[in-house]
């Protein structure tokens, strides 16, 4: 541990300068009823290098999914994250520093995050952008909340919103633990059998504060119907519409039909799955809900010579100035993973986006392709489009499909069950750009093994 | 002055890819859904990116770069080997939906990490979910408020934040659907007591404050507050942002606390990348373990068949708790965050009490150094404490009121000087009790050189006339920006040529 502390072996000299003997007088001020006895039952010590020889064999036990043939993603995708990358986000000068409040020394920081805004404005087709949220699933949440601050006024069902029945619920409990201090009421959205929404319920959510949907929808499907919700709900009604960021390289940016808030987990650029975070919350909006959006803001601005300079703007909205007022608990955020995805869009450009989008999709439309001729394997949506993954019932559980594939070596996909419990046997199979044809023939080849095991069982 | 919006020579882009597994033409998309315009993204090749982010990091402070002491932030130095192993495929290309047994390392870190900071703060139940401190402020309170609406006791609209509390305090509690009550703090800097007992009564929820408080002063009437809280049957909440003063010493559980939250980023170290990521634990007492959001991380004997893939005689799984309030982030918290930090704590194991001592130290030594060099330079009547007390914890307020007063210096201009002398400067206007307030936090990991020679230059700051000080910083990327012009003159994303 001398390793992080200089001034081991200091002590005396500096309590000396101080007029004192011993540590222990620092901490007169602690009363000895709350005094902690004996020491902290935990192991001793250890060195760099025996920290990191005990991380190796610990994470080394993990399956990492580039050691397997796999096609889980259910809102989190594998990408490849370019190398220059890495390296530029670990300089320390980026790595080691604090929210930027003195902005003439952090004109790297906010200038990086006013061209993040920029990139991500530019991306979802509004004209704003804050410089992240946590997660994908805490910006549709704080959507939800701020579609209610900016539109229950005037809202026929007021402190409603509705979201879409096929919400993943770990991301719909988000938004319950979010909307429930405001007593906001999240009504349901139907969806029809081929997976797309079902416009009647979408003319129930007239006269509410929000709606709630993901395009592609939670189960890969691209919904051409969702770019007439802003006609039918009007502009009393925001509509809030979360994206699979590399997806808009080839669908239509939201903001271009109408949405008022894009949210989304923006992972696919610019950062590994990680095991589900550090990722980051993107949310952006049209100029209506500036003012009562959460999280930080840069904006251009001038120095004393006139000289341009960017610094945090819109403060007002935030909890250090509004205290319970705030529009937001956000304090920390996730600035350096939306640095990458920063740095990430700056490598890619428009076309590097689409080709990135194209490999996803024709990686999809592959799957598609061949597991439609798998006997045994039904799709249900199949005449719909898909971006990265799609729903397949199977002639048995998911659960033993996954566990059977496993023991082949793949990691199979997402069991549906664990979203929508009566849907036992159906699976959600995913393909990015980290998908090769030969991984797809793999899981062909051990599918219609799995299904051949039934019918001999049968 | 360079922008990433000026780089769009060549058509190409900064990274070629493999070909697409089928050609684009195989694409079909429902009508209406196929974008007509790419976003208008900058084209640079791989070297101009390079440079520019390069260039921008050079134009960014961090404690790599100099002395970052902003109170409040614990801006210790981050080891490198935690980013090394937080590339560790392991942990970077793993799924939070992966089945247990390819998770056994991830699982067995998490456990540790419960178990460490349930021993630390003296709590029953840790959950790792929470990102950031702030989520941890409200995860725990939702605890509290499902806690006590099982028990019926849906009277309990209230949450107490002393005045001196971050400004998260109180958002967290009203994003729950509480009312907050603010009392006021003593002279100085501490709790009132007659203020508490004022408020407190039946209607009272929680109440939420830090200890050692944002004065860094240690509130030694603390079991006192505990217990007119607890009197009333409300619930203690202690946030865990000034934890790296008391590790090994004393605990929020022996101070009386029901839960708490911990910014790992600031005392384990998960470096704060410019605003983020962080991560924000929360421990909880028993009668509370039931609410915390899931999953959560316990363990029993491996059986036989688990063997092969356990990474020792136990089977680290997945629960759930009986009554959890559901989830506050949608997968398991920040877990590349968590793993920096489980690196971090392993350097000490159970000497994490001398980083404290250590932390404790250095910020009441800076605190003599400045009174001695500020006498020695015959400027100590412009600063004074912001709070009376014997000893700081990990950080401590000056006030520049007598400066300002004397000669118009505010603190601003004094953070402004230090800027120039090649300092991160202290926070500033931060709690907002003490006037022209400044709060330093020099951590554990400053050389007493460091300190000494920013106390040296910290007392020079206070010699430079005003005039001078006003016009501070000249040496920095761009000189005093104006925060008034940029929420007057929004300008949040490039302005392309037709806007
Ligand atoms: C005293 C105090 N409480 C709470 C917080 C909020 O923590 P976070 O920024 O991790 O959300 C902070 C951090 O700025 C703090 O200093």
């Amino acid at each position: 541990m001398v390793d992080q502390l200089p001034n081991l072996g200091r002590e005396a000299e500096m309590l000396a300068a101080m007029g004192m003997t011993s540590i222990e007088e620092l901490f007169a001020d602690i009363p000895s009823e709350v005094r902690m006895k004996g020491d902290l039952p935990l192991p001793p010590p250890q060195s760099e290098e025996e920290i990191l020889s005990d991380a190796r064999r610990l994470l080394g036990a993990n399956v990492a999914l580039g050691e397997r043939v796999s096609f889980l993603g259910a809102g989190l995708y594998r990408n490849y994250v370019p190398a220059s990358v890495f390296q530029l986000v670990t300089r320390g000068e980026f790595l080691t520093s604090y929210t930027p409040y003195q902005p003439e020394v952090s004109q790297g920081m906010l200038q990086a995050m006013w061209e993040f805004q920029t990139l991500i404005s530019e991306l979802v087709g509004l004209p704003i952008a804050n410089l992240s949220l946590y997660d994908g699933s805490t910006a549709a949440a704080e959507a939800l909340t701020c579609s209610v601050r900016v539109h229950t006024r005037k809202a026929t069902q007021k402190d409603t919103v509705y979201v879409s029945e096929l919400t993943p619920p770990d991301r719909l409990s988000v938004m319950q633990n979010y909307c429930q201090g405001a007593e906001i009421k999240i009504k349901f959205l139907r969806h029809n059998d081929d997976g797309t929404l079902d416009m009647d319920s979408v003319s129930e959510a007239i006269g509410s504060c929000g709606v709630y949907v993901e395009q592609p929808n939670p189960l890969g499907l691209l919904d051409g119907g969702v770019t007439q919700l802003k006609e039918i709900l009007g502009e009393h009604t925001a509509l809030i519409v979360a994206v699979q960021p590399v997806s808009l390289g080839l669908v239509e940016a939201p903001g271009h039909y109408g949405a008022d808030i894009v949210v989304g987990e923006g992972q696919p650029l610019g950062s590994p799955i990680t095991g589900g975070g550090p990722i980051y919350g993107i949310f952006a909006c049209s100029k209506p809900y500036l003012r009562l959006m959460p999280g930080r803001i840069v904006g251009r601005s001038i120095d004393v010579d006139g000289n341009t300079a960017y610094c945090l703007t819109l403060s007002t909205r935030e909890q250090h100035i509004r205290r319970h007022r705030a529009t937001s608990n956000i304090c920390t955020n996730e600035t350096l993973i939306a640095l990458m995805g920063a740095m990430h869009m700056a490598l890619l450009g428009p076309e590097g986006l689409y080709d990135l989008a194209v490999r996803n999709m024709t990686a999809c439309i592959m799957g598609k392709q061949k597991l439609q001729a798998v006997d045994g394997v039904h799709i249900p949506h199949s005449s719909g489009d898909h971006f990265n993954e799609f729903a397949i019932e199977l002639p048995g559980t998911a659960k033993d499909c996954l566990e059977y594939l496993d023991s082949v070596g793949i990691v199979g996909g997402f069991d549906l069950s664990l979203w929508y419990p009566e849907r036992t046997n159906w699976m959600l199979v995913t393909f990015t750009d980290q998908t090769q044809a030969k991984h797809i023939d793999l899981l062909i080849e051990h599918l219609s093994g799995w299904v051949s095991t039934l019918e001999v069982a049968a | 002055m360079s922008h990433l919006f000026e780089h769009n020579g060549a058509k190409g882009q900064g990274y070629s890819q493999p070909a697409p597994v089928l050609p684009a033409s195989e694409i079909t998309l429902p009508s209406g859904l196929s974008r007509k315009a790419l976003p208008r993204w900058p084209r640079l090749s791989e070297p101009e990116m390079v440079r520019h982010y390069t260039w921008l990091s050079k134009r960014n402070f961090g404690i790599d770069t100099g002395f970052y002491p902003l109170g409040s932030c614990t801006m210790k130095h981050n080891p490198r080997v935690n980013e090394v192993i937080a590339q560790i495929p392991g942990i970077a290309d793993i799924h939070p939906h992966q089945p247990e047994h390819h998770l056994q390392g991830l699982l067995s870190i998490f456990h540790e990490m419960q178990y460490m900071l349930e021993v630390c703060a003296g709590m029953d139940q840790v959950t790792l979910q929470p990102v950031a401190g702030a989520q941890g402020e409200f995860t725990a309170v939702r605890c509290i408020q499902e806690y006590f609406r099982l028990r019926g006791e849906d009277q309990r609209t209230k949450v107490i934040v002393p005045d001196s509390a971050h400004g998260t305090n109180p958002a967290s509690a009203a994003m729950c659907g509480f009312e907050i009550v603010e009392i006021p703090s003593r002279t100085d800097g501490r709790i009132d007591l007659d203020a508490l007992r004022a408020v407190a009564d039946d209607t009272i929820a929680v109440m939420m404050i830090t200890n050692p408080n944002t004065l860094g002063l240690f509130e030694e009437d603390i079991l006192e507050a505990s217990s007119i809280v607890h009197g009333v049957g409300g619930q203690m909440y202690y946030d865990g942002a000034n934890f790296n003063a008391i590790l090994g010493i004393t605990s929020p559980g022996l101070m009386g606390f029901d839960a708490v939250h911990f910014n790992l980023h600031k005392t384990f170290s998960q470096p704060h990348g410019g605003g983020g990521p962080g991560s924000g634990p929360i421990g909880v007492k028993q009668h509370l373990a039931q609410f915390l959001p899931g999953p959560l991380v316990g363990k029993r004997t491996a059986n036989e068949d688990e063997l092969h893939a356990a990474v020792d005689e136990n089977w680290y799984h997945w629960y759930q708790p009986t009554h959890s309030i559901g989830k506050v982030q949608q997968w398991h918290g920040n877990a590349g965050a968590i793993i920096r930090c489980w690196a971090y704590y392993r350097r000490y194991g159970r000497g994490l009490r001398t980083m404290s001592e250590h932390a404790v130290l250095n910020a009441n030594y800076l605190r003599h150094a400045i009174h001695k060099a500020t006498k020695e330079a015959g400027v100590d009547s412009l600063v004074v404490d912001g709070a009376e007390a014997k000893v700081a914890k990990h950080e401590f307020t000056l006030s520049l009121a007598p400066a300002k007063e004397a000669h118009g210096i505010s603190a601003m201009d004094v953070a402004k000087g230090l800027l120039d002398m090649g300092y991160m400067a202290p926070t500033v206007y931060f709690p907002l009790v003490v006037p022209e307030c400044m709060m330093v936090e020099p951590t554990e990991t400053e050389s007493k050189d460091t300190l000494d020679t920013f106390a040296t230059d910290f007392a020079e700051v206070l010699q430079v006339d005003a005039e001078t000080l006003h016009a501070a910083p000249v040496t920095t990327p761009v000189r005093r920006v104006d925060e008034v012009y940029a929420a007057r003159n929004l300008c949040l994303r490039h302005p392309y040529d037709d806007e």
